[in-house]
């Protein structure tokens, strides 16, 4: 559990580091050049990071189901919706309802176990728990927009690409 | 309400990411997974850029080099998220995912360390936070 959890805040670190570095790029060329850009750099790293630590054994991928080869859509999907919802909601309203749906279906995964992942049983207290953390992501996005209107609308103006990536994940 | 199930699902699909990534790892390792997606997404987004032409590859010349590299940051992104998949679920996991991300966001945006607009850690951000630890600690205590 400690472990899963440092893990996790690393994860969610490296996400914002990638994110800002990804909007730099975002900034100066198209949003499909930058996730081309993105997706092979990851690739490169991993590539690297396999061979270093497994060796040859990174390519016996005889266990591959045909699905796996497509996995790479969801990344597209994921610049696609976003693209288009922040271009229909605006930043502050799209990041928000992004952020929860991936709570919310990280509550139904775990609850429906589909594709084989172990099952963590529904309960009323994880429920509750949920609803806290949407609860606090939009006091976050939302809270105290009012008290300083110019400086936010400038943020929305100013970033679109930042927080198109924002919410990107890995 | 377009943009609304555009914005549900985009979010969906990040959850399923790294879902899907979890599960490829069971099968064939965590490398091989975050290289298998990876170079999928990277040919498709590819053959996407080759009809959308948004490219102005020139435009990349005037990039600090370091941020071209930010894409790689998704090899550890991804075998740290995996990992804790696999070890604490997926609910737990991107809850914790989501709270590193803001706080170190807002972290960036207020310290104005790379050149973005600097916005200020007022009190409902510290509310907001705080909730959402307190929301995790409920989920697993």
């Amino acid at each position: 559990m400690i472990q899963g959890l440092l893990l996790a805040l690393v994860a969610g670190s490296l996400v914002s580091m990638q994110n800002v570095f990804n909007s730099k790029v975002n900034e100066h060329t198209g949003s499909w050049a930058t996730t081309a850009l993105v997706l092979g750099m990851g690739f490169a790293a991993s590539l690297t990071f396999g061979l270093l630590f497994e060796g040859g054994r990174l390519f016996s991928l005889e266990n591959m189901k045909p699905w796996y080869w497509f996995s790479g859509g969801i990344g597209v999907g994921v610049v696609i919706c976003l693209t288009l919802g922040l271009r229909l909601l605006g930043p502050t309203y799209a990041i928000s309802i992004v952020l929860i749906s991936q709570l919310g279906s990280a509550l139904v995964w775990d609850s429906l176990g589909w594709l084989g992942l172990s099952k963590v049983p529904f309960t009323f207290q994880k429920l509750v728990g949920v609803l806290v953390i949407i609860g606090g992501i939009l006091v976050f996005k939302l809270g105290g927009r009012g008290e300083n209107e110019a400086a936010t609308a400038e943020t929305d103006k100013t970033s679109e690409s930042r927080i198109q990536s924002e919410a990107r994940g890995a | 309400m377009r943009g609304l199930l555009l914005a549900l699902l985009g979010g969906a699909f990040i959850t399923l990411q790294g879902v899907a990534n979890a599960r490829i790892s069971q099968d064939v390792g965590t490398w091989q997974a975050a290289a298998v997606t990876q170079f999928t997404g990277f040919i498709m987004a590819l053959l996407i850029l080759l009809f959308v032409r948004d490219g102005r590859r020139r435009g990349l010349r005037q990039v600090k080099p370091l941020y071209l590299f930010g894409g790689a940051l998704a090899a550890v992104i991804i075998f740290s998220e995996v990992t804790a998949i696999r070890n604490a679920g997926v609910t737990f996991t991107i809850s914790a995912v989501l709270i590193a991300q803001l706080c170190l966001t807002f972290l960036i945006d207020s310290s104005g360390w790379v050149g973005v607009v600097k916005r200020k850690m007022k009190l409902p951000q510290f509310i907001g936070l705080g909730m959402m630890v307190a929301g995790v600690i409920i989920l697993e205590f």
